[in-house]
């Protein structure tokens, strides 16, 4: 097969069908080897799905950074006061943009020893530091076998110092420790660094959807029994580039953001970080580690109507749910507690409202972005200890600013104050550029 | 704790890219053999009269890509993601319609770099409220991976890895474990894909990692590396006419120092009672090399190394999955293409066409951010 072959199988594949003679070439080549080849992998798949059963997969550990506090605790206070913790951005310059606030992390709840080494390190792995510590806090002695991690747009706001830099002709002077700091694993070493781990890594970066797809792995990691034990969630720190760009979409909104809200027009940016630590039953139980709560299922769904824009059916986020209510074996009516998207963009809340309606028509939501902003590849992880914290104890996080519904949705918004509730289930999605949706249930232990 | 890498050993059923040597995978191949070598050109837009070079692959290999209607306003990292992740499902034998039911999986390391500096720059030199909304989506990192998805109508698994030059060999493993987790998903495309631009060149100067010469030698003295724009692609599926013996989810290292204990201890692991035919390594004229050299030197001395960075660039997040589809091609030949200005520190690197023997290539990587990776591949 020549360079020809090849460009004319590629018109083929765009235009849809490969000539007939080739396939049935290609088939009786195979067809010896397919057969054993086949028997193999379905041999080694064996090996994970039936012999290595499915565990139970546990949270044994949690923290959260966030612009509702610097530890788990400062971050379930301003939960159950429904705080409002979007400001006046004053990391970079706003006066030439429509929206001018965003969820912060204060510098002040990311203090570490000052050591030289700890001088090097930027916000993004500040912020992983302090919610990996949080969640070695909460499980108590552990040593995680993986880490699965995700983010947006990794140390980009270094990248931005770097190329200010060179078009202010600054000296290169702090060039190399903007360059390192750019990259995405750089919060991950850092972290496994100061814990003493050398262990693998997997970063995802799916946008808006980073933090539930990461967990979500990590989740059918464990639940498989490839690992036992799995640090796993995500990060985005604030900066400029991101920020303007969702400005420049006019996603962003100049008011208040309020999610689920008819009067809706846009969200505000956040950052932060969230982590989990998921171990099997075996392993947790091997070390008398204290359960938080399980995970029961994960659901993933591309939408490919457009690379900003969902597809206005709904068809995206409903998907998502349907897989991870499926993957749970569980029915709608189990959840007890939406924690949604809930961008306040016009067109996501619309499309996952549709779908919240379809498939759960009566259950409480509420998106704890009203709080805090969206903290894009961060998002999905902080929400995941948010919503862990609703089944810890038992309340509705609120949807702030909330007025009015749109009339044809058919759940109900937890406006603006927390509620008491029985929660055993609660389903949490994250929806993101590129069509990448995903949800998590998180189930009472 | 348990060992938690278990062996999956699933199939390479399909190969594609598309570099600066070649508008696919033969064509690269091809010229590798013959000894060929990219043709650098300047990093344009730089500051400070400094100069870094790279190779571009011809905007003719991703035209047919740029004509989709998804693609009219994509970068060149999407166009080159898809023009790979095509091919290797063509060289698959998957028709169109049957290629819903697979997932997705991109390897990248710095992402669409091009329209991430032209909308800062419009940000940094007009203003905020200047800034094209045109531009702004196609950075995000999982842009490349949503429009190959959208051509293939894949709703289901569709990850972006972000990573360094390894990563590809991590996105190989990832794919793996998607397909041990489920039965009934029947291949996944693995696309690695990377774009240059000088501003990535001149970060990685301030390390001293990027050369700002238009040729670098390996194994020999540290001069940096060139950067390059690649595509490569697997189809990793139940078969196949390539095996993956053993992947690895990797490893990182915290200091330069420790990159070939750490290297070692991952190729040890990968390879096992192994000895692989040939190695097709990762070296790019930094302190990688060196990493390799002590690795390949303790326990792998008479294997012959081809490195193939010199004649195409470093293709960072596409080198290693492009390093895996040459692999295909170095056991169905049973030869390795000469390396190109290779040095003195390690003999038994490949400086003419050199026969193979035997049915096994170690494929490894040592990457900027710190992690290294290894692969093991054979005939199925």
């Amino acid at each position: 097969m020549g360079y020809r072959g090849d460009s004319l199988a590629l018109v083929a594949i765009v235009k849809g069908s490969l000539p007939a003679e080739r396939r049935q070439r290609r088939s009786r080549s195979f067809s010896a080897l397919s057969a054993f080849s086949v028997w193999c992998t379905t041999y080694a798949a064996g090996l994970i799905s039936s012999n290595a059963k499915m565990q139970r997969v546990l949270i044994t550990g949690f923290g959260v950074v966030s612009p509702l506090g610097g530890d788990n605790a400062e971050n379930l206070k301003s939960l159950h006061n429904g705080s409002d913790c979007v400001s006046t951005v004053t990391a970079f310059d706003v006066s030439r943009t429509r929206c001018r606030t965003a969820g912060q992390v204060s510098n002040d709840w990311l203090k570490e020893p000052m050591t030289r080494k700890n001088q090097r390190l930027d916000r993004s792995s500040l912020m992983m530091l302090q919610a990996t510590r949080e969640a070695i806090r909460t499980a108590g002695q552990i040593v995680p076998e993986m880490m699965v991690i995700s983010t947006s747009s990794g140390g980009m706001f270094n990248g931005e110092r770097f190329y200010r830099s060179l078009i202010e002709s600054r000296p290169r002077a702090g060039a190399a420790r903007a360059v390192a700091n750019y990259m995405a694993q750089k919060p991950v070493l850092d972290v496994q660094e100061k814990f003493g781990w050398r262990i693998p890594a997997q970063i995802i970066s799916n946008a808006c959807a980073s933090g539930t797809n990461a967990i979500g792995h990590a989740f059918q990691l464990v639940r498989a029994g490839l690992y036992e034990s799995v640090i796993c969630g995500g990060y985005d720190p604030l900066s400029e580039l991101v920020f303007t760009g969702f400005d420049s979409l006019q996603a962003a909104t100049p008011e208040k953001i309020r999610p689920f809200d008819r009067d809706r027009n846009g969200l505000v940016l956040g950052e932060g970080a969230g982590v989990l630590v998921l171990e099997s039953e075996p392993a947790a139980a091997a070390r008398r580690a204290t359960v938080f709560g399980e995970i029961v299922g994960y659901g993933i769904s591309t939408d490919n109507y457009h690379l900003t824009q969902p597809d206005p059916s709904g068809i995206g986020p409903k998907l998502a749910m349907e897989r991870a209510l499926a993957d749970a074996k569980l029915d709608p009516a189990s959840i007890d507690y939406v924690n949604a998207h809930g961008t306040a963009t016009v067109f996501n809340d619309a499309t996952e409202g549709i779908a919240i309606s379809d498939l759960m028509p009566s259950v409480p939501i509420s998106s704890t972005k009203s709080m805090m902003g969206h903290a894009l590849g961060g998002a999905g992880a902080i929400e995941a200890v948010f919503s862990l914290f609703a089944i810890l104890h038992q309340f509705l996080p609120p949807n702030i600013n909330f007025r009015q519904p749109e009339p044809d949705w058919t759940f109900r918004v937890v406006g603006n104050q927390e509620e008491p509730a029985k929660i055993r289930r609660v389903a949490s999605n994250s929806f993101g550029f590129g069509g990448a949706n995903a949800t998590l249930i998180l189930q009472a232990a | 704790m348990k060992s938690a890498d278990p062996n999956f050993g699933f199939f390479v059923q399909g190969v594609g890219a598309v570099t600066p040597l070649g508008a696919n995978a033969e064509q690269t191949w091809d010229e590798l053999v013959q000894g060929a070598e990219a043709v650098r050109q300047p990093l344009p837009k730089g500051f400070g009269g400094r100069t870094y070079y790279y190779s571009a692959v011809p905007p003719k290999f991703t035209a047919a890509a740029g004509r989709q209607p998804r693609l009219r306003r994509s970068g060149d990292i999407s166009l080159l993601g898809v023009t790979a992740g095509l091919a290797a499902l063509a060289d698959a034998g998957i028709p169109l319609e049957e290629a819903k039911q697979g997932a997705v999986v991109f390897a990248i390391a710095c992402g669409g770099v091009v329209y991430t500096r032209r909308f800062y720059n419009e940000v940094v030199t007009e203003g905020a409220n200047a800034a094209s909304p045109l531009l702004f989506p196609e950075t995000v990192f999982n842009a490349p991976a949503s429009h190959l998805a959208a051509l293939l109508k894949v709703d289901g698994r569709d990850y972006t890895l972000v990573g360094d030059s390894s990563v590809g060999l991590s996105a190989l493993h990832f794919a793996s474990q998607l397909l041990a987790l489920d039965p009934a998903l029947p291949f996944c495309v693995v696309v690695g894909v990377e774009e240059a631009d000088w501003v990535l060149a001149d970060g990685f100067a301030a390390w001293r990692m990027a050369s700002n010469r238009n040729s670098f030698p390996v194994f020999g003295a540290k001069q940096g590396t060139i950067l390059a724009e690649s595509a490569a692609s697997v189809v990793l599926s139940r078969t196949g006419s390539l095996r993956l013996v053993r992947t690895s989810p990797g490893l990182p290292f915290f200091s330069q120092r420790e990159a070939p204990s750490v290297l070692q201890e991952v190729v040890t692991k990968t390879c096992g009672e192994h000895q692989p035919a040939g190695i097709l390594c990762s070296a790019n004229g930094t302190f990688a090399d060196r990493a390799e050299e002590i690795v390949f030197r303790s326990a792998l001395g008479t294997v012959p190394v081809y490195a193939h960075k010199p004649a195409i660039g470093d293709s960072l997040g596409a080198s290693a999955l492009l390093q895996l589809v040459l692999a295909k091609f170095a056991l169905t030949q049973q030869k390795l293409p000469p390396t190109l200005h290779a040095g003195d520190r390690l003999q038994t690197v490949t400086r003419e066409v050199t026969e193979i023997r035997g049915n096994e290539i170690l494929i490894t990587s040592v990457g900027f951010n710190q992690q290294v990776n290894a692969a093991l591949v054979a005939p199925a």
